[in-house]
């Protein structure tokens, strides 16, 4: 194998292929990346055995051949030449060399056929979504993700594809948020999937804003994502996502209507002198006006009050402030609607006459 | 001034009080005397036959054939403590209860208000008796120490005053066993340092009860002055919250111990939640016969103040931490503590199940104070302990 690539072309489709890759490693192989050269082309292959990123770059008159390197000696080297290098690689029994200009390393290698390869899928539902929709859902949704919950199913995000929409769904127990889009594919069977966390945050590091399609191919374990240089698969999570439409709350007789940013700004300053490891933070709501209060165990005290659109009886509940400004800040029109009942009934947020992307906050008792 | 409240014969009274056929007979409230439970209180007339709380129902049985044997409604004390409580509030905030049936209260920021401190005790002292139908003895005392000793001076129906002047001349006639933590073995000790009396060991050398009884020794001259400058913690303030019992007879049998250990759960529970306190850590507390005493305690993922989750660790303690069979057993205790600085913040779940644990406890609660009465009991508390099995 020999090839000759420049450095800005190697670098970006390299560091995607690495951020899968884990830094400790039990399993040396996989602290590696794969490299498939033909003639015109060049596969970088990633994988952590959960998931796996491929990405595909053109090449001219390469020495087709396959080797397996040290990812993070590999990218760093690469990363460290200077700008619009030409890099030249080429692998001779178990040794690769890099050359460039004047600089020349020699890397260990470590054999092809212990490299893993992920499962191939098998009768994958197919669907495509332009890759700006499916960062979008991603964008409003995951900051709800659970992380390492003992809840195993909560720590992804839930894809769901019926009724032509594709939905986001995540949550942490505390919080739920859930994205939409509509879709021109309608399965036969609704088709639900949870995507793990770590899996999710590689997809949007992967996509673009860019009206590029991406192809998304959904199998029992695995689901795989592909754009036109970039293939990304990862396992499934197997178990069953709560019933998150039990979870927006029907009965809520307080809409309060306020301007999303004024909103976020006073509850920014509040927050400040919430507990830090609780965050709470009260909400005072009588008709037209919001009071915002915190308090922490040194007795600092915040106070704001803020005009909103709301006739109605008197409520003061409490939240983890954190949940709120999360939501309000994924949410992208001017103004916001939220709906309260109790103060121990859920509250829910989504954009004044947008309700694509809703939100549901559990509060606490302060 | 500080004040002790004392109820004379707590859960005897409360049973004598509700069933007025009772009246003038021998009533003692206990496990049952066909099981192996213990005297958990005896009225004055049970008393008369030598029946008293903590001895082994057994001997009470046959110490007094015509008793009447009642079993423990716990939920029913807790209710008239509250109420109890509730009088106490009228005066001051800064009350410590001891037990459902005994509290210290500081008065010195209501002597402007409702009189000096010698009124506001007969002030509870009537009221309790006016509205509840029952009898407290009190003491008055410038310190907690000296109020206890007072309190139970003139048992039953009991009003003792200590004015600061005269400390020593009321403390100095007491046998050494009135002074905290003189029990039969220091007791002895002392008394063959020919130390009878709180004035001798008054005018003992300090070091001399330093060596009898270490650190203990230095404790208990300070006592003998009439000295005690804990202050009167109230629970709001309070780092932990805890129940114990002494048995008077040695106790080996491992269900009457988890029996007790249940009543002594369900007080803290009560107490925890009634002053929205939810605590981390459940301790143990175990004394033998020979007066080791053990702790053991855990924490819990997270901070409750509910009756079930509690008992489900102190039980985990007392069967997996302890060394069964257990020698005899003097003393049993649990207690909660790792309360957070302000009333701890609580994340309610989108997918928790209500929480019929929770609910169960605050319709118990709000029950109990508007009643009451027990209206609700766990079943383990209407077992008798002698039945309890595992």
């Amino acid at each position: 194998m020999k090839f000759t690539i420049s450095r800005e072309t190697l670098l970006k489709p390299l560091q995607m292929v690495n951020g899968v890759v884990e830094k400790r490693q039990t399993m040396p192989i996989l602290s590696n990346i794969l490299l498939n050269a033909t003639p015109e082309s060049l596969t970088l292959t990633g994988t952590d055995l959960e998931v796996e990123m491929v990405t595909r770059t053109q090449l001219e008159n390469a020495e087709p051949g396959e080797a397996t390197l040290p990812a993070r000696k590999f990218a760093d080297i690469c990363r460290a030449l200077p700008e619009e290098a030409m890099i030249e690689i080429s692998v001779e029994g178990d040794k690769a060399t890099l050359r460039s200009a004047k600089s020349r390393f020699t890397l260990a290698t470590l054999p092809v056929v212990e490299f893993p390869n992920v499962d191939e899928i098998n009768n994958p539902y197919s669907f495509q979504i332009s890759q700006k929709y499916m960062k979008g859902l991603i964008d409003k949704t995951s900051f709800a993700m659970a992380q390492q919950d003992v809840r195993y199913y909560l720590n992804g995000m839930l894809l769901e594809l019926a009724d032509n929409t594709l939905r986001a769904v995540a949550t942490d127990g505390h919080r739920l948020s859930m994205s939409e889009v509509g879709t021109e594919h309608n399965p036969e069977e609704m088709i639900q999937v949870i995507v793990p966390r770590m899996a999710v945050m590689e997809l949007s590091r992967m996509l673009e804003d860019s009206d590029e399609m991406l192809e998304v191919q959904i199998g029992s374990n695995h689901i795989k994502f592909s754009l036109n240089d970039v293939t990304f698969t990862s396992k499934l999570i197997d178990g069953k996502f709560p019933d998150y439409d039990r979870v927006f709350p029907k009965n809520s007789d307080k809409q309060v209507v306020t301007n999303r940013m004024l909103l976020r700004q006073a509850l920014t300053r509040t927050s400040i002198l919430s507990n830090e490891k609780y965050r709470g933070i009260r909400l005072q709501l009588s008709s037209g006006v919001l009071h915002t209060m915190a308090h922490n165990p040194e007795q600092e005290e915040a106070e704001e009050e803020l005009e909103v659109n709301y006739q109605g009886g008197e409520l003061e509940i409490g939240f983890n402030a954190t949940y709120l400004l999360d939501a309000l800040s994924a949410v992208d029109t001017e103004e916001v609607k939220v709906w309260l009942s109790d103060p121990n009934s859920s509250c829910l947020i989504h954009g004044l006459d947008d309700e694509q992307s809703k939100y549901v906050i559990m509060p606490m008792r302060l | 001034m500080i004040i002790h409240v004392d109820m004379d014969a707590f859960y005897a009274s409360v049973e004598e009080r509700d069933r007025p056929e009772l009246a003038n007979r021998p009533v003692i409230v206990g496990g049952s005397p066909q099981g192996r439970g213990v005297v958990s209180a005896a009225n004055y007339v049970a008393r008369r036959y030598g029946v008293h709380s903590a001895m082994p129902t057994v001997t009470a049985a046959r110490l007094c054939p015509e008793g009447v044997f009642l079993p423990v409604r716990m939920e029913r004390y807790i209710g008239v403590s509250q109420q109890i409580h509730d009088i106490f509030q009228r005066y001051t905030p800064v009350i410590e209860p001891l037990s459902l049936d005994e509290a210290f209260l500081d008065v010195r920021g209501s002597e402007g208000l409702f009189g000096d401190a010698v009124s506001i005790a007969h002030q509870i002292q009537r009221a309790i008796l006016d509205e509840l139908q029952l009898h407290a003895s009190v003491g008055v005392a410038p310190n907690k120490f000296l109020a206890k000793i007072a309190s139970d001076l003139e048992k039953p129906r009991g009003f003792v005053v200590v004015e600061e002047a005269q400390v020593q001349s009321f403390l100095d006639p007491l046998p050494v066993s009135r002074l905290w933590g003189v029990g039969k073995a220091a007791q002895q000790r002392l008394h063959g340092l020919g130390i009878y009396t709180v004035g001798d060991v008054r005018e003992s050398e300090a070091e001399l009860l330093q060596r009898a009884l270490g650190r203990h020794g230095m404790q208990l001259w300070e006592l003998a002055h009439g000295r005690d400058a804990r202050p009167v913690v109230a629970e709001r303030e309070a780092k932990s919250v805890s129940h114990e019992t002494t048995f008077s007879e040695d106790i080996i049998d491992a269900s009457v111990l988890r029996a007790s250990l249940l009543q002594l759960t369900e007080q803290v529970a009560w107490r925890l939640r009634r002053h929205s306190l939810q605590g981390r850590t459940v301790q143990l507390k175990i004394r033998f016969q020979d007066f080791t005493t053990l702790t053991r305690s855990q924490s819990l993922a997270s901070s409750t103040d509910r009756t079930d989750t509690l008992w489900r660790a102190v039980r985990e303690l007392f069967d997996t931490r302890l060394q069964h069979p257990l020698p005899p057993v003097r003393l049993i205790g649990m207690g909660v503590h790792g309360f957070d600085n302000e009333s701890m913040p609580a994340q309610n779940d989108l997918f928790m199940e209500p929480d019929a644990g929770s609910e169960l406890d605050q319709l118990n609660d709000s029950l109990r104070e508007r009643f009451g009465d027990a209206v609700l009991q766990r079943a383990r508390g209407l077992r008798r302990p002698g039945q309890e099995k595992g």
